[in-house]
């Protein structure tokens, strides 16, 4: 096949919370499907794990975010059945205005198109696969969880796309989600859907032109723990080569991303040399799989993302996905409109400030007269430091809240919101104060002094539209 | 140039009255202003009106004063709507304070009007974050609550403050409202009612948050020719401050205090050429116990970070050096935001004139302050006794 490009850095990101399998099973009377999933947070959706992994594999790689010429991204799960998100991810990100963005989905092997995408790009191309599918409580919720994954393509790198191959048949039924549900579901036709997730992954990957006995780690379809290792029957590939790409009990059936995640966390503790296999599926039915091989280590650290996490009950678990306690935003008083929200992105998502070219005060909003001499000036951008100090703090109990941030206080509990400051990026003179919401299990703990680092994170949904934005997690 | 003296003040009751509009609300405020007239008045004696009003619910945003006037009967006469927050009838004053002082009329009548009970709960909250940096504080998921406890954490940090003295404001101040048959929580609360109430916002609890209320209140300001005719026992604004500051909390420099009440502050008083020692009362806004304390410090009744030992030293209390808000003030008599600041001058004009319910001893020199806002817009005014001949 033609040259593709290196990956060059690579980046994860797992919720921090999961729902063990001791809670399943106390909660549903069966055995459950996995050994425990990620609960993606009430504010967090594909979109904001694409930006946590994706800001990941950014400052893992020595070029600058202008630098990326392509944004490949994958989900099952984009917050809208309609409408391009990739730009809001590109947004976030500080890529360039004119970076081609492309958006696989519709499947869980759509993970593989973004991947093949990025390796053959023109120019250095950011892959992201980022998901959080969601079904009935009783049946697919039971192993649902969430993650996001990014590889960075570019010149050289510490792994290289060696082959693909592909395989398709009619084969529906398998895993699918309805128009205007957001549930995914399945027949449950147990032997059909063995056979032909097995079939078709294993001669996909049957099909690499690359020597198997050299293949030290596969992430093969995981929709739980054991289909991988069904799948490795047909395949000269042994259990622990199986296991090493393995993650889905621990990140639950994270849709397009357990796959993506499970090659992450293989390439991960690959040697130089060695090849690392990937076997995407996707019902409909068509798979995928890509031949790696390793030149050095990668540098995401895929084990503590992974392995790490709080364990959280089953009623939490079941309001921060919002299964219960969804509500409606009616309109009223202090509208802030779409457009005049729009307007201030670059301060929401990155924290530009403004310096005045008079007095050389900090601005932030970098908007109106200058803060500091009153001047009307044009602001010089002056971005912010992602890290900065609580200076004033109150935690928002139940019933305090604005109407719009109602829902995520019904899913998510009190929340905290403070007034941070916080330093220039580069450390120059000056600092600014904004406030904040704060957002992780541990946020209403946050005292004055304490120090915070910013995550883009769903606002709220007013008119079927979401506002994304920093808040902070105690550092 | 004459100056202006307040020749009479009244307001309605303060409460949940949620059959009452605010028309309605405004004839009860109106009428007692006008009975506390001491001589024959006919109201075709008033040439303007300033009126102020938020507009919770988004009733009558356009022309609510007109609407309030000529329901009154005030037929034709020039009203003007003024809208800057909780300090909208604060401005409402001002404004007719200018408008006598200027000569271009003899008559004003300045007051407010709110209604915010309504609602349903959740439409309520939609109003109640309407007046801090909307777009930065709003949407960062505070209402106004959370803002000023944001204030309290500051100053409690800062400060050798602690909860108990954010509790003492309600202890103090409803003590003074359960002898205001206008206040709309009329009672009196313990240490440790106020205490142990539920968090509305850490580290403000119930306790520390004045509720939302329906209500309003009306002034009557006249000329020194006018008010000789028509009062026994005018009051003299004696000084008018006013200042306007950044909008959101997290803009100023202070975390613990507002710049714009010390500000106004200065200004009332040099033009009363008094200084904060010559003060017999004040009403301050009080909107959240912490706004009671900055407002110890911007109004120069003591340092910075003493305002808690005003409060355990009872120098507040109506028996204190400087007793403060003897209505009940925002806490215990209710915060109907278009209302609050011409209602704070209805106390003013009692005490001075000897009629208070929590009456201070033979008073000479009083102080209302009114914040829009987390401290965007403030008035202060100062307010003077008229002895008998002096006019």
């Amino acid at each position: 096949m033609s040259a593709t490009l290196g990956l060059a850095a690579t980046g994860v990101y797992v919720p921090h919370r999961r729902l063990s399998a001791d809670e399943i099973e106390a909660a549903w009377g069966t055995s459950a499907p996995v050994d425990r999933a990620a609960v993606p947070a009430a504010d967090e959706d594909a979109l904001t794990m694409a930006v946590a992994a994706g800001q990941e594999g950014l400052d893992d790689w020595d070029g600058e975010p202008a630098d990326v010429a392509n944004l490949f991204v994958a989900t099952t799960t984009p917050p809208l059945a309609e409408e391009e998100f990739a730009p809001r991810i590109a947004e976030a990100l500080g890529l360039s205005v004119d970076v081609r963005t492309e958006t696989a989905t519709q499947s869980t092997a759509a993970g593989a198109e973004a991947l093949l995408a990025g390796a053959n790009a023109d120019g250095p191309a950011l892959v992201v696969v980022a998901d959080a599918p969601t079904g009935d409580a009783a049946e697919a919720g039971q192993r649902l969880g969430a993650g996001a994954a990014s590889f960075l393509f570019a010149g050289d790198g510490d792994a290289v796309l060696v082959d693909s191959a592909r395989r398709s048949r009619d084969a529906p039924g398998i895993r699918f989600r309805e128009r205007d549900s957001e549930a995914v579901t399945g027949l449950d036709v147990t032997t059909y859907e063995r056979e032909t997730t097995r079939d078709l992954v294993a001669s996909a990957v049957d099909a690499l032109a690359i020597d198997h006995e050299a293949v030290d780690a596969a992430s093969l379809h995981q929709p739980t723990g054991d289909i991988p290792h069904r799948i490795a029957r047909a395949l000269p590939y042994g259990g622990g080569v199986v296991q090493r790409g393995t993650v889905v009990d621990d990140v639950g059936d994270a849709g397009a991303a357990t796959a993506a995640i499970g090659l992450l966390a293989a390439l991960a503790e690959s040697d130089p040399g060695s090849l690392t296999v990937a076997g995407f599926f996707g019902s409909g039915a068509t798979a995928v799989a890509l031949a790696f091989e390793t030149e050095s280590a990668i540098g995401a650290d895929v084990a503590s993302a992974v392995e790490s996490g709080e364990s959280v009950d089953y009623t939490t678990a079941l309001r921060e996905r919002g299964t219960v306690g969804e509500t409606d935003v009616a309109g009223g008083g202090a509208h802030v409109s779409l457009p005049s929200w729009q307007r201030t992105i670059p301060q929401r998502y990155r924290l530009e400030a403004g310096r005045c070219p008079e007095c050389g005060a900090v601005a932030f909003p970098p908007d109106g007269a200058c803060p500091e001499c009153h001047e009307r000036v044009e602001f010089e951008t002056e971005p912010l430091s992602r890290t900065g100090e609580v200076v004033a703090v109150t935690v928002i109990g139940q019933g305090g809240a604005p109407p719009e941030f109602v829902e995520h206080q019904r899913r998510d509990g009190p929340f905290a919101v403070a007034i941070l400051e916080v330093p220039t990026a580069d450390g120059s003179d000056g600092t600014a104060r904004f406030p904040a919401q704060l957002t992780g299990s541990d946020s209403t703990d946050v005292s004055v002094g304490d120090r915070v680092t910013g995550r883009l994170r769903r606002i709220y949904s007013v008119e079927g539209v979401t506002r994304y934005g920093l808040k902070f997690v105690p550092e | 140039m004459t100056d202006a003296y307040v020749i009479g003040a009244g307001q309605s009751d303060f409460g949940s009255f949620p059959s009452e509009s605010y028309r309605s609300l405004f004839d009860d405020a109106f009428d007692e202003a006008i009975d506390s007239i001491d001589n024959e008045f006919d109201t075709d004696e008033i040439d303007e009106a300033f009126l102020g009003t938020l507009g919770v619910g988004g009733r009558q945003l356009g022309l609510s004063g007109p609407a309030v006037t000529e329901h009154l009967g005030l037929h034709g006469i020039p009203t003007t709507r003024v809208e800057n927050a909780c300090a909208a009838s604060g401005y409402a004053l001002r404004q007719a304070v200018m408008a006598v002082r200027s000569g271009m009329a003899d008559v004003v009548l300045a007051g407010g009007y709110e209604v915010m009970t309504d609602m349903s709960g959740d439409h309520t909250k939609w109003w109640l974050g309407v007046s801090g940096e909307t777009e930065w504080e709003r949407l960062s998921g505070t209402t106004f609550a959370g803002v000023y406890a944001q204030m309290a954490s500051a100053y409690l940090r800062e400060h050798d403050a602690t909860v108990e003295d954010l509790s003492r404001v309600a202890v103090k101040n409803h003590a003074n409202g359960a002898q205001n048959p206008h206040a709309q929580l009329g009672f009196e609360c313990t240490l440790e009612d106020a205490m142990n109430a539920p968090d509305v916002a850490a580290p403000l609890n119930l306790y520390h948050c004045c509720p939302t209320t329906d209500g309003a209140s009306a002034v009557v300001v006249a000329s020194e020719e006018a008010a000789r005719k028509f009062s026994d026992a005018p009051v003299r604004v004696a000084g008018a401050g006013a200042a306007s500051g950044r909008v959101g909390l997290f803009q100023r420099d202070s975390l613990t205090g507002i710049p714009a009440s010390e500000t106004a502050a200065e200004r009332a008083y040099d033009e009363a050429g008094i200084s904060p020692e010559d003060l017999d009362f004040a009403e301050v806004h009080d909107c959240f116990a912490i706004a009671e304390l900055a407002a110890y410090e911007d109004l120069g009744f003591c340092e910075r970070g003493e305002a808690p030992r005003l409060l355990r030293e009872g120098v507040t209390d109506p028996d204190g050096d400087l007793p403060v808000n003897t209505s009940g003030g925002l806490k215990s008599k209710g915060h109907p935001i278009g209302a609050t600041g011409t209602g704070q001058v209805v106390e003013a004009f009692s005490q001075l004139r000897g009629e208070a319910h929590v009456q201070v001893d033979d008073p000479e020199v009083g102080l209302t302050h009114n914040v829009g806002g987390s401290g965007g817009g403030v008035t202060v005014h100062v307010f003077e006794r008229v002895d008998g001949g002096d006019l």
